[in-house]
């Protein structure tokens, strides 16, 4: 400020601001607005809280919402629920906005100027579903209709999957980048193969002494984060005996890696390598207390601990400290997931991991390996996992080719999910119709002709039998804890509408009212189950009890051995990882890491998510590339320097991040910005790492093989800061470097 | 220039002692309420305070009825009357009507009325007798010394609690 405030300036301005501070009050008028239609169970001035599941991620954690005069104020767990036990992550925090979000849908809508124009006219819902039921009549044939799906709740899933079979069209195709980023597809195939049953295991962390984590990042995004901190917290504290040990094993200090005991940077590609190596020590050197390794001999017959070591850069003698702490540890779980399987070796590595469990007879045993116990819950249960990449392919090809008329999207956002060069955007354009239920006008709905808004799940019913799941049978209920606030409609509701205005089969498979009245008979059947927490006489009063609950559980823990009796042993196979991009050119690995906030970029419309910062470098707000200090001196490249980053597929720019906490030759960068729409908080900020990826997949399982690109880095010059929580002249920082 | 500055602290306290006064005024003032709602006329009808003020029973605070609420009789009631015609308005918009606040306490004093109700309290206790009131307007200044004078009253084994700082500053 320049210009200096004269003495007589300075008393008007006293004096008036005295003048209006004494006056406020006098003429201040304070209003009540007394509501128009009270809800339902409302008592003014008393909060009540309701008991629902959260749906920010697909692990179904339980969550209580305190509402008063009729608004949602606070989410927090639910200490009944089994899963998460009273704990919740940031993202189920941030679930309010969702609600309240200024760039939610506020009715139906049609794009008048044509796709892509983002020109919406409001439409009234009959008639938007008139329109959806006359193209799906109009239909040539009906597997010209394909139905594209996130990992949406287990309620939505049963009533599309009977719809779309009752008119003969094919079965949904689920997929979603967070699950493929933390390897679900891979993790389904690897039960199968050891158990001969497509389930999702259960590490039981909190009973393990010696926990080896290959790349599953379960303290931040992987599986069920909530569960398994806890879980974690519980191995730490040690109640079961002893304080555990965690090494991590991934290619940079991710929140996961910097918890662990012992953080080993594995080489990208290769952390199967180092399972296989431990696993020769043991069987070889007859580590710990099993007893006979002779049947397990087979399984390494192709294994060299030497080339294991030289290929994964970890020297013998550290696998041999690692096998022995594995093999002697009373209760040791190896754990897969995450960046290994994301790889074009994904699986093999996988299964070299799971074989360690077995080695140390771990399956089944506390501590060790399960399988959830669906108990009553198993006819509720979704009947399809995730899909592989490759069935996304075979749709984005069938697109390609005109064979599909009629898509519809619920829960998915392909275009911003799928690597660019995987032609989604390009394939959509040529299907005459398209029809999104997605809340937000996201990059995919952009290229809808008509959008059906879905509720938020704080106002709508539903329910989610969560996979991973607990240590007993455990199903999560969802209901509407405010009114809706705009004229949206569950999309459930829209499907079972639909059906009846089809007819014929359709009405007839899906001959419910409305979803309320499938969800009481679908809860119900589980109603008289004597393992359940709470008892009932009627189905009536059993109907209350699971929304007061928030879901149903047995009352006892009940886990369930996997059952190894398909289990053929079979030499592990010790596959090459392959990378696309020549190593002379792309030097670097590129390692895109699902955000802690953000997920795969759902959470990006969330400003309390934005807001938050990264646990490694305290950034948020943007993207940013995470360089080893190494390679940033050799670039010549300082922290918030612009760099390009470019592979094969695609290039980015983003600011740089000097990192000490990452490999030289790998390069890191968080997935989840970069949106070009999907509301005010999301638009225009940071790239989308995805643009980099190649569209190749691990040829054993089928599912994307995000990892397997090389990339170069390319210097600007250009300089842009990033928002950052801590100071980079702080004192404190220089010591990291 | 003294003079000036005599002229502005004079100012200052003219304006500071006119706002006090004009506050004192106000805590007994009836305000002026979007719509000529009477109290008498609803109470000579033998409409009970709880029918419309339904939750002081079960809340902290007593509540001011849904514009449902009011429908629910003025649909067929007094529809001529000007004043039922500006509240079915707002109905017809779905717009709450914006009353204004007559007893307020700040927002450091956590006041309830279940348990006021609970001890057995009449409305008219503190409201005065509303029932002989055409434009509502507060009888008492609800100030900590008019909830001392009742709660040091009471008898001897609940005077302690009841006078605790933390009752309602909590």
């Amino acid at each position: 400020m320049t210009k200096k405030l004269s003495r007589r300036d300075f008393f008007k301005i006293t004096a008036g601001a005295a003048a209006t501070t004494g006056l406020k009050a006098a003429i201040g008028r304070n209003i009540l607005e007394p509501f128009v239609r009270a809800p339902e169970n409302e008592l003014p001035g008393q909060a009540t809280w309701y008991a629902s599941t959260c749906r920010q991620c697909p692990a179904g954690c339980g969550i209580i919402v305190r509402v008063i005069n009729g608004r949602a104020k606070k989410i927090e767990g639910n200490p009944l629920h089994p899963l998460n036990r009273g704990k919740l992550c940031a993202r189920g925090q941030a679930g309010l906005q969702e609600l309240y979000n200024p760039d939610r849908l506020r009715n139906a809508v049609r794009q008048s100027g044509g796709r892509g124009s983002r020109q919406f006219e409001p439409l009234y819902w009959p008639e938007g579903i008139d329109l959806l039921a006359e193209k799906i009549n109009s239909l040539s044939s009906p597997d010209r209709l394909a139905f594209l799906g996130g990992l949406i709740p287990d309620h939505l899933y049963h009533l599309t999957a009977r719809l779309l079979e009752a008119l003969g069209a094919p079965p949904p195709v689920i997929f979603d980048l967070h699950s493929a980023l933390e390897g679900r597809n891979t993790a389904v195939k690897l039960s199968q193969t050891f158990f001969g049953e497509a389930e999702l295991p259960v590490y039981d962390l909190a009973h393990a002494s010696v926990i080896l984590s290959f790349g599953a990042n379960f303290l931040e995004t992987w599986m069920s984060p909530v569960a398994q901190s806890r879980a974690y917290g519980l191995m730490r504290q040690g109640p079961f005996g002893g304080r555990g040990l965690l090494v991590h094993f991934e290619p940079r200090l991710s929140g996961t890696a910097a918890s662990a005991d012992e953080w080993i940077p594995v080489r990208p590609g290769t952390e199967g390598y180092v399972a296989l190596g431990i696993g020769r020590l043991i069987v070889e050197e007859r580590l710990g207390h099993v007893g006979s390794h002779r049947d397990n001999a087979l399984l390494y017959q192709n294994v060299d601990v030497r080339e294991m070591a030289a290929a994964s850069e970890i020297p013998v003698e550290m696998l041999r400290r690692l096998a022995i702490a594995f093999a002697d540890a009373d209760r040791a779980v190896a754990v897969p997931g995450g960046y290994l399987a994301g790889q074009r070796n994904g699986l093999a590595s996988m299964m070299a991991v799971q074989a360690l469990n077995m080695l140390v007879a771990q399956i089944g045993r506390v501590g060790g390996v399960f399988l959830s116990d669906p108990g009553p819950t198993a006819s509720l249960r979704m009947r399809s996992q995730v899909d592989t990449f490759d069935r996304m392919l075979d749709l984005i090809e069938r697109m390609q080719a005109g064979k599909v008329d009629l898509l519809l999207v619920n829960g998915a956002n392909p275009i911003f999910e799928l690597p660019a060069a995987a032609g989604f955007t390009e394939a959509i354009q040529r299907v005459p119709f398209v029809v999104s239920f997605n809340p937000f006008v996201d990059e995919t709905s952009v290229w809808s002709d008509l959008i059906l808004p879905d509720h938020s799940y704080l106002e709508a019913s539903g329910y989610q039998v969560p996979m991973p799941g607990s240590d007993r049978p455990v199903v999560s209920s969802q209901q509407p804890v405010v009114r809706p606030l705009y004229d949206t409609r569950s999309t459930a509701d829209v499907l079972l509408e639909l059906a009846a205005r089809l007819g014929g089969l359709a009405a007839e498979s899906l001959p419910w009212q409305d979803d309320v009245s499938f969800l009481q008979e679908t809860a119900t059947e589980l109603h008289g189950s004597s393992l359940s927490a709470y008892d009932s006489e009627t189905r009536a009063g059993f109907w209350a009890l699971w929304r007061q609950y928030g879901g149903w559980w047995s009352e006892k823990e009940i886990r369930r051995e996997p059952d190894m009796i398909g289990f053929v042993p079979q030499p592990l196979r010790v596959l090459e990882p392959e990378f696309e991009g020549d190593p002379q050119d792309y030097p670097y690995y590129l390692y895109i890491y699902p955000s802690i906030t953000l997920s795969d970029g759902r959470g990006a419309n969330l400003p309390w998510l934005q807001e938050t910062a990264d646990p490694m470098t305290t950034a948020r707000w943007g993207t940013w590339v995470e360089l080893n200090p190494e390679v940033a001196r050799s670039l010549g490249v300082g922290d918030n320097d612009v760099v390009r980053v470019v592979s094969p597929y695609g290039e980015l720019e983003a600011s740089a991040v000097i990192y000490p906490g990452i490999r030289p030759d790998v390069v890191a960068i968080p997935v989840g910005q970069g949106h070009g729409d999907y509301g005010r908080f999301a638009e225009r900020r940071g790239s989308n790492p995805l643009a980099l990826v190649a569209p190749v997949t691990d040829p054993e399982s089928g599912a994307l093989a995000w990892g397997a690109t090389r990339v170069r880095i390319e210097p600007t010059g250009k300089k842009q800061e990033l928002a950052r929580l801590e100071s980079l002249d702080g004192a404190g920082r220089e010591t990291l470097d | 220039m003294s003079r000036f500055i005599i002229f502005i602290t004079l100012l200052i306290i003219v304006g500071v002692a006119g706002a006090i006064l004009l506050t004192r005024a106000q805590v007994l003032a009836a305000p002026d309420q979007p719509i000529a709602y009477s109290h008498r006329i609803h109470v000579k009808a033998g409409i009970q305070c709880l029918f419309c003020h339904s939750s002081a029973l079960r809340s902290a605070v007593a509540s001011v009825p849904s514009v449902e609420k009011c429908m629910g009789c003025h649909a067929v009631i007094a529809t001529e009357s000007e004043a039922v015609q500006a509240v079915a308005s707002y109905w017809a918009q779905g717009k709450p009507i914006p009353w204004n606040r007559v007893n307020r306490q700040p927002d450091f004093v956590f006041f309830s009325h279940q348990p006021h109700m609970g001890a057995g309290l009449n409305c008219e206790t503190c409201h005065g007798d509303v029932g002989r009131m055409d434009v509502i307007q507060p009888v008492v200044k609800m100030d900590m010394g008019w909830c001392l004078d009742c709660h040091l009253k009471q008898p001897e084994e609940k005077v302690a609690r009841l006078a605790d700082c933390l009752v309602c500053h909590k």
